[in-house]
């Protein structure tokens, strides 16, 4: 319990400072100079042809694991190259959680949507979150409590959702991503997921888009670019930031399969919704989304 | 007549100017804000604004003053009756692409302006002012981004590493409504990205034809397959690709060579030899899941 009360008094703004300063200063400009100009990538397994691992992308770790040990050498660190499936676990402790580089696809393509994603979670909350795309230069950030800025700015969410007119499906832009694995039945409920979202007989939405990163549809679903995100198969380094960023504009986030209200940073299945003017609205479109789900995504 | 080298960048020079001083200014400051002013076109998903309407013609005035010979055809404007494409040298333009965007904010929409001299996208200029991006691009001038030279890196193209734009497009009805496009659409992605299939990087999707074919010419995307487009989405673009070593061929299988107005484009981008992407293009033909069918309607 004493931990717990210890960990309610950090302040957050100071850590959101700092992961903004370690973000634009020395991870940033090393993600924009490396972009595209690697081909000789390792491939994590045979099988998985698509899921690109870079040596770069654990140089970037060690640069964020090394610089977080020293400033807090009390918390706990998860991140994407040193997470070992079945034993790092996420607990009460302030814990960052972080991926280096997000959209490593992107990032080995040179498309211009690849990111660092750095969130830290207190019992195991998502309370600090700083995305930055040195490739666009955008910076999106928020702790709990402190609200959003966006390039230093102040971002004010309410203004945004008042331009935004009312959220229903039917009307939406939705964020959707076949993601690396493209096997079993998570892939078969994703394909027809899509298709009963896009369909006219189905949710019939606005369309969908696809940036390949789920950092960054986070970030671009928090500033109100986007009407929400589904996605099966993320990991807690991949929304946690994101998450954090969300809640402070109004949004939420749930599980990607019928039911889920409540779900932990590493559900690997989620469903992410903008904040609205009118609070029913949020619920009600969780639950027609819901609807068209086809399957069950299960990691 | 045949427009010289110097004519041809001449009008680049123009649309430049009116690209980021009339139409970009109009674009930034609307978007995202006329959420419930759109009229509903086909199926209600397809949105048209009145600001579509205004840039158009502020467009089409200044041609006109500037061009009173040249043809031109808008998305606004175009009716079925002037749909043949002539010799004649046209202006082709989509005054706000990425409508969908445009209204939702997100920052993917642009204004798209070409030219095509006997039937050949000659000059192109996109420019998307959320971004601050302006692709400019006329026949043997060379296409920029921001007045630097816009060359894609010199790497291997293959379809399995590829990632690919996939739209979701506007007109989504299944086979009971006469037309099979949509059931076609969904069989070919699933094709595409399934682990039995082409098993590609990845697929993206930005909203918007344009932008998309630009992405294309860049090589940060590898391809853009589409259908349903209008010759307005993808005209500038086009002639941007092909300055920057890019092939457009149709997106069903064996068309190599294809109408402005074909309606159905597959995009491939330069840094490549022409056999790799002739080889890219006949691979990503044999997961294309049927024969994609579109109609001039007025």
């Amino acid at each position: 319990m004493q931990e717990k009360s210890h960990n309610q008094d950090l302040d957050l703004l100071s850590i959101e400072q700092f992961l903004t300063d370690l973000a634009v200063n020395e991870v940033g400009p090393l993600i924009k100079a490396e972009s595209g100009i690697h081909q000789d990538y390792d491939l994590k397994t045979g099988k998985r042809k698509v899921d690109i691992v870079t040596a770069i992308d654990k140089k970037v770790e060690k640069i964020i694991w090394d610089n977080v040990k020293r400033k807090y050498p009390e918390f706990k660190f998860v991140g994407e190259e040193s997470y070992v499936a079945g034993v790092t676990k996420i607990t009460e402790d302030a814990t960052f959680i972080i991926d280096p580089i997000d959209g490593t696809t992107n990032f080995v393509h040179d498309f211009p949507f690849s990111c660092t994603s750095m969130g830290l979670t207190v019992n195991r909350e998502p309370v600090v979150g700083v995305i930055f795309n040195p490739h666009l230069d955008l910076l999106v950030c928020a702790s709990k409590g402190n609200g959003i800025r966006v390039n230093g700015q102040e971002f004010d969410s309410r203004e945004k959702l008042e331009h935004m007119g009312p959220l229903s499906l039917r009307k939406s832009i939705v964020a959707l991503q076949p993601g690396s694995a493209r096997e079993g039945s998570n892939f078969e409920t994703k394909i027809n997921t899509y298709r009963n979202l896009l369909s006219c007989d189905g949710g019939f939405i606005h369309g969908f888009r696809n940036i390949g990163s789920s950092a960054m549809t986070l970030a671009y679903l928090s500033i109100g670019y986007l009407d929400s995100y589904w996605d099966g198969g993320c990991y807690s380094w991949d929304v946690c930031a994101g998450w954090c960023i969300l809640n402070e504009a109004g949004g939420r986030v749930v599980g990607a399969n019928q039911g889920e209200w409540d779900i932990e940073v590493d559900n690997r299945t989620y469903l992410a919704v903008r904040g609205s003017l009118a609070a029913s609205e949020q619920e009600t479109y969780i639950k027609d989304f819901w609807k068209c789900v086809q399957g069950q995504l299960k990691y | 007549m045949v427009l010289s080298k110097q004519e041809l960048k001449n009008i680049e020079t123009v649309l430049v100017e009116l690209a980021t001083k009339e139409v970009g200014p109009v674009l930034k400051e609307n978007a995202g804000k006329m959420f419930d002013s759109f009229d509903d076109k086909a199926n209600q998903v397809d949105l048209v604004t009145a600001i579509d309407k205004q840039i158009e013609q502020t467009i089409l005035k200044r041609l006109k003053a500037e061009y009173p010979d040249f043809h031109f055809i808008g998305e606004e404007s175009y009716t079925s009756a002037d749909r043949e494409i002539s010799d004649a040298p046209t202006f082709i333009v989509d005054p706000i692409d990425g409508t969908t965007n445009f209204i939702h904010g997100y920052p993917y929409s642009c204004t798209s302006m070409g030219l095509v001299e006997k039937g050949v996208p000659v000059v192109g200029v996109v420019y998307n002012p959320h971004l601050n991006q302006l692709y400019h691009a006329s026949q043997g001038n060379g296409a920029f981004l921001n007045g630097e030279p816009l060359k894609p890196v010199e790497r291997p193209l293959g379809l399995q590493r590829s990632i690919i734009a996939l739209e979701s497009g506007s007109e989504r009805s299944s086979g009971s409504s006469g037309d099979d496009n949509f059931d076609i659409k969904q069989a070919t992605y699933r094709s595409l990205l399934s682990d039995q299939g082409g098993y590609i990087h990845g697929s993206r999707s930005c909203g918007s034809a344009a932008m998309n074919m630009c992405m294309v010419a860049s090589g940060y995307l590898d391809a853009y397959w589409e259908g349903g487009c209008w010759a307005w989405d993808v005209c500038a673009g086009w002639c941007i690709l092909t300055e920057t070593g890019g092939k457009v061929v149709g997106g069903n299988a064996n068309e190599w060579k294809i109408p402005v107005d074909e309606r159905c484009y597959l995009a491939v981008r330069g840094g490549a030899s022409e056999s790799s992407q002739d080889k890219f293009i006949e691979e990503f033909w044999s997961h294309v899941a049927g024969k994609l069918k579109y109609f001039w309607q007025g």
